[in-house]
């Protein structure tokens, strides 16, 4: 009797949490269909007569539309781009012996680089690009994503590679394959479901970033997803359901992404310190 | 057998070959991530001990950035409001993580589907999450409020007030970041052999002192590799905050990163800015030092 309240205290605590967890979620989503009398009504926790109408807005009255195509331009150049870089790295570095002088270096460098908070950056940041003429450009922003994500790539990758065992690719060797077709037959496949969680996650990343698109651009010929939502917010007057709308346009990608790798998150998120 | 020595010598060479020449593709990647931090790094150093005024850089400036920031009484209070911050947020979550991550590490129906919900808002922008918690705590349309009547608070507008606007600040961090502290500390608790556990128990041991004489000193890495990379990441605390109340009312959300955004960005002192910024940056290597120490480096070791 005893065993079964304390189950049943368990699973009352986990509901109380995932409640917690997400109803925010929940509360922007019904938001986001709901009209405009019907969102100043009062409490309603369900749309009584669900509408697009906000979602219609977003992209006729507040031109979402290049924000939109500006992300999605950034983030696959980006990612793109740091995976073409540190990729290759990655593998360098699981080729040199263990634990030598300058695998812990680079590895100590690159770490180093991704914990810096974007504060420290974003002012030389933006006095570079400024000096080569890159404010407000896509190219100025796809730049600075490439090289600051290249350094995840790097980690996340050689905790990936570093898996295959050595003997596998020293065999096919031995076996007569060239270096380059010993890569493509064996290292590629045995990586790919890796390469795949690093190219989400840098996606998350980059989708998800605000303070160094916030500064380095300034009109929607540049701006990203989480600015067009952020400048919503700067009107006197909020229109909620619009931005509710424009809450969910920013989550919904980004949430489909996590669900496909939440097997790797602990991995993605500690740079392999803990699986 | 001239053949058999042959492929025996094979094995060696060929690692060697494995091994030389794949430093060359370090070189690409190693000057992206100089070009986006040891060159801005370099760069805002310089800028530091230079005077700008309206973006015009008006010369050298000496140690002049540097004594006014310190002499400045806004950026203390910021200071002193992200030391708070980052205190109050990171202790609420490791508490509450280990808390989720013991109560889940059990034979539970459906663990991966409490695991899915429980990850859900730290993986959406920091930014979403902003207008998520706007629209809790809108005076008008929002839910808090009515929440905090039913419980006996009246007349509250949580972003009207500097007291309640800090903590309606940190429960949005709490709610954020809770999920990654559980999520890593859960990882480190699957890790833990559970033999010694059960023949503690078999010993008459009590819960808590099984908790506390066994698994908490083997979890014990990996809590602090969680708590130091929360801490870091908590000290730049910038997106929600700035959605959700740019600093106000008055100064009692302006976290450091929101005081250097407006002095570089709204009243355009660069140098200023900067300075403060280098000074951060002192205080986040000291801090990435150890963590760098805690994370045990080397692919093979994990």
């Amino acid at each position: 009797m005893k065993r079964r309240s304390r189950r049943a205290l368990i699973y009352l605590t986990l509901v109380a949490a995932e409640v917690f967890a997400l109803f925010p979620f929940w509360w922007m989503i019904t938001t986001s269909l709901k009209h405009q009398v019907e969102i100043f009504g009062g409490l309603e926790f369900l749309p009584q007569a669900p509408t697009l109408d906000n979602f219609a807005a977003l992209f006729d009255k507040y031109n979402f539309g290049p924000f939109l195509a500006n992300s999605l331009l950034v983030v696959a150049l980006s990612v793109a781009g740091s995976l073409l870089l540190g990729t290759p790295a990655a593998y360098a570095l699981t080729k040199l012996p263990t634990e030598s002088w300058l695998q812990r270096q680079a590895l100590i460098v690159v770490l180093l680089v991704r914990m810096l908070p974007a504060i420290l950056l974003v002012i030389p940041f933006y006095i570079v690009l400024a000096n080569y003429g890159l404010l407000n450009t896509r190219l100025g922003l796809i730049l600075v994503y490439t090289g600051l994500n290249t350094g995840f790539v790097i980690w996340l990758m050689q905790s990936f590679l570093a898996e295959i065992p050595r003997d596998i690719e020293e065999a096919a060797l031995v076996d007569g394959d060239s270096r380059l077709s010993a890569l493509r037959r064996i290292v590629l496949p045995l990586a790919a479901p890796g390469l795949a969680a690093t190219a989400i996650f840098s996606v998350i990343n980059i989708y998800n970033d605000f303070l160094i698109a916030l500064t380095m651009t300034s009109t929607p010929d540049a701006q990203t997803i989480p600015v067009g939502v952020s400048t919503l917010i700067g009107k006197i007057q909020i229109q909620w359901g619009p931005m509710a709308a424009a809450g969910v346009v920013g989550a919904l990608p980004i949430i489909v992404f996590a669900l496909i790798v939440q097997r790797h998150f602990v991995r993605g998120l500690t740079l392999g310190a803990v699986k | 057998m001239v053949t058999a020595g042959a492929t025996r010598a094979r094995p060696r060479s060929r690692r060697a070959a494995l091994i030389a020449g794949s430093h060359v593709l370090l070189v690409p990647a190693a000057i992206a991530l100089a070009a986006v931090s040891v060159y801005p790094l370099a760069y805002g150093i310089v800028a530091s001990l230079r005077q700008f005024r309206y973006g015009l850089d008006l010369g050298f400036a000496g140690a002049d950035n540097y004594l006014n920031v310190l002499q400045d009484a806004t950026f203390l209070t910021a200071l002193g409001t992200t030391a708070k911050y980052v205190v109050l947020c990171v202790l609420i979550e490791t508490l509450l993580g280990l808390g989720l991550a013991l109560l889940v590490n059990r034979q539970l129906v459906g663990t991966s589907l409490w695991r899915i919900g429980i990850i859900l808002p730290m993986t959406v922008a920091p930014v979403v999450v902003g207008v998520m918690w706007r629209l809790i705590y809108a005076s008008d349309i929002g839910i808090a409020d009515p929440v905090l009547g039913l419980l006996g608070v009246h007349g509250v507008h949580v972003l009207g007030g500097e007291s309640s606007a800090f903590l309606g600040v940190v429960l949005l961090d709490v709610w954020e970041w809770t999920p990654l502290m559980f999520l890593i500390l859960l990882a480190g608790l699957q890790t833990i052999p559970q033999e010694p556990l059960e023949a503690a128990v078999i010993d008459g041991a009590s819960a808590m002192r099984v908790f506390f004489d066994h698994v908490l000193p083997m979890l014990r890495p990996v809590l602090f590799v969680a708590i130091v990379l929360r801490t870091i990441d908590a000290i730049g605390t910038f997106d929600q905050v700035y959605v959700l109340t740019r600093g106000g009312p008055g100064v009692s959300t302006q976290l450091f990163s929101i005081y250097a955004y407006n002095t570089a960005f709204l009243f355009t002192q660069e140098g200023r800015a900067m300075a403060m910024v280098v000074l951060l940056l002192a205080a986040v290597l000291v801090l990435a030092g150890i963590a760098i120490r805690l994370v045990r480096l080397g692919p093979g070791t994990r």
